[in-house]
């Protein structure tokens, strides 16, 4: 579904009648408008897509409507917007990057909001959002799915997850993990998913310690790289897992 | 304290008398609080759990004078970001919602060049959700610069549609106070629209019969003490009042208004009273902004929809873990 599609089905009259005209006025009105949505536009979850709200969504279809012929200009709008933003508008905003004008223009932004310690404003670039995945460097990317490991927040979340998976980041996990461990900490099991593909001695001495783990999740992790690295290899599980790894069960 | 509640070097008090503890919080048990001024800023995650375990439910961050000049306007925009953004987001984690007015304060008023630059950034950030009205603002050396810049917030904030929290001076009190009302009404505000702060017991008469809202704060040394503050509603009674802590960089305590409900308890202040000029007043005067939504805190543990996240917990308000501040171990 569209984005108009999605805000169409439930926005009330009153909300629609307010975007439209809003999306046809004047730039500097649909900038002042962007900022005055949740005037207009009630704060409750858009259906099915647990990650957004109608006002969010109202600020990006506002963000959609402006004229990309001035890329100068419209490159001085969104800068302003995000310069004297608060909270939610940050949101709207980095959940709108994937349907901006210009998309490059907006890489530092993107890893702005990685770097930023405001839960609502990570998270809009983290989930969900298809830009990262298409537009950041490994080095960023790599971040932002370290930051998410760190902050004990769900990297299954993260669009394109697996197909940008590295053999860095994978070491990165390792060593994240040791440090951890150390301080007599946990690891959450799904971060093992990233790592079958770049398998190597150090990766493997992680896997054997999972599947002693006296955590059942460890363990499972364990199983299912040793499933990953089978169908790789074309080798039963059981075989690798026994022989390999000598994984008690 | 914009521009500074702290005391001047000749006000230091004398050693105060030892008292007998008092287990305050018991008075309270069960009671919110609203704090319609204080500078979080200024304060650490420690104030913020008290506050929290103290009843405080949401509270107002005035834009204030950061203790030394700004010499910019991008530190001024970075500023008021902060408020809407980092602090309110910060306030969140512990269960408080958090609300800011937005202004020019007067002692930075005095530099023109900049206050002029700084009024044409205010208009981006007063139309902002959760922006309750223009302040603090007003009179600190009560100088032609600042008389431009608070005539000038005043039809911001009748433009706006906002309520002006302001600032009345430490020096020459209540002439200051006199002349920031007179020129509210001379600007056309309605007084039910201005919210006068720092009264004591020489304003809050004026104050009141000139139809403003009266706030009190309870801050030690250089404002109001809670004793005489307990004395004022007994004189005054609750309407139209209400206390706050401005609490900031100087001694202060970000506790004031609990405390000072907890010793209207203990010396006969009805419940009703209490709530009104703790909690209730401030509501109604700010919420006159449409920015208030008292479903945001009004039931314990509100979850704000827009943070909540499947299958994960961290961002819900009030969920920042806790530490115990007795222990020798930090974990």
């Amino acid at each position: 579904m569209t984005l108009p599609d999605l805000f169409n089905e439930t926005a009330t009259d009153s909300e629609k009648a307010w975007l439209t005209s809003k999306q046809q006025a004047p730039i500097p009105a649909r900038l002042a408008a962007f900022v005055a949505v949740p005037r207009f536009v009630s704060r409750r979850p858009v259906p099915h897509n647990p990650d957004w709200t109608m006002d969010r969504l109202a600020r990006v279809l506002l963000l959609t409507s402006l004229p990309a012929d001035d890329e100068t200009a419209y490159t001085k709008a969104i800068e302003t917007l995000f310069d004297t933003a608060e909270m939610q508008e940050l949101a709207a905003l980095y959940s709108a990057l994937p349907h901006l004008a210009f998309p490059q223009k907006w890489l530092f932004r993107a890893t702005e909001a990685v770097r930023s310690n405001m839960g609502p404003v990570f998270d809009a670039i983290a989930f969900g959002n298809t830009y990262p995945a298409q537009y950041f460097t490994e080095a960023a990317w790599n971040q932002l799915v370290l930051k998410c490991i760190f902050n004990d927040k769900p990297i299954t979340r993260i669009h394109g997850l697996m197909d940008r998976a590295n053999a860095t980041l994978a070491h990165d996990i390792s060593e994240f993990a040791h440090e951890r461990w150390a301080a007599g900490r946990t690891v959450p099991a799904e971060v093992w998913q990233l790592v079958p593909r770049f398998m190597n001695e150090s990766l493997l001495a992680d896997v054997k310690r999972l599947a002693a783990s006296p955590d059942e999740r460890d363990r499972e992790a364990a199983r299912r790289v040793i499933e990953q690295m089978s169908s790789r290899f074309n080798v039963a599980p059981s075989d690798t897992g026994e022989a390999t790894l000598n994984i008690r069960r | 304290m914009n521009p500074s509640h702290a005391q001047d070097e000749h006000e230091v008090p004398a050693q105060p008398v030892a008292e007998t503890p008092v287990d305050y919080m018991a008075h309270i048990k069960g009671m919110s609080f609203f704090d319609p001024h204080i500078h979080m800023t200024s304060r650490t995650t420690d104030d913020y759990q008290a506050m929290a375990d103290a009843g405080i439910v949401a509270l107002i961050e005035p834009a204030f004078w950061l203790g030394q000049p700004r010499t910019g306007l991008a530190t001024f925009k970075d500023y008021y970001a902060s408020l809407v953004g980092w602090e309110r987001f910060r306030s969140s984690q512990f269960g408080i919602k958090h609300y800011c007015t937005i202004g020019l304060n007067s002692r930075e008023a005095n530099n023109e060049a900049l206050a002029e630059e700084v009024m044409e950034l205010l208009p981006l950030f007063a139309y902002k959700e959760g922006v309750v009205g223009i302040g603090e603002i007003g009179f600190d050396d009560q100088t032609t610069a600042e008389e431009k810049f608070y005539r000038a917030q005043l039809e911001l904030a009748k433009e706006a549609h906002l309520p002006v929290q302001i600032h009345t001076p430490h020096r020459n009190k209540k002439e200051g106070t006199e002349r920031s009302m007179a020129i509210a009404l001379e600007h056309g505000l309605d007084p039910g629209m201005v919210i006068v702060d720092h009264n004591n017991e020489e304003t809050v008469k004026s104050v009141l019969d000139g139809g403003f809202w009266a706030a009190f704060t309870i801050y030690p040394f250089t404002k109001m003490g809670n004793e005489r503050m307990v004395e004022v509603v007994r004189q005054y009674g609750p309407e139209r009042i209400m206390v706050n802590s401005a609490a900031d960089w100087g001694i202060s305590d970000p506790l004031a208004v609990p405390k000072t409900a907890a010793l209207m308890v203990m010396r006969g202040i009805s419940p009703e009273a209490i709530r009104l000029v703790t909690y209730q007043n401030a509501i109604d005067a700010f919420a006159q902004s449409g920015q208030i939504n008292v479903a945001d805190f009004a039931t314990p543990m509100v979850i704000d929809q827009s943070e909540k996240f499947n299958g994960n917990t961290i961002l819900r308000g009030g969920q920042q873990p806790r530490r115990d501040q007795q222990s020798l171990f930090i974990k």
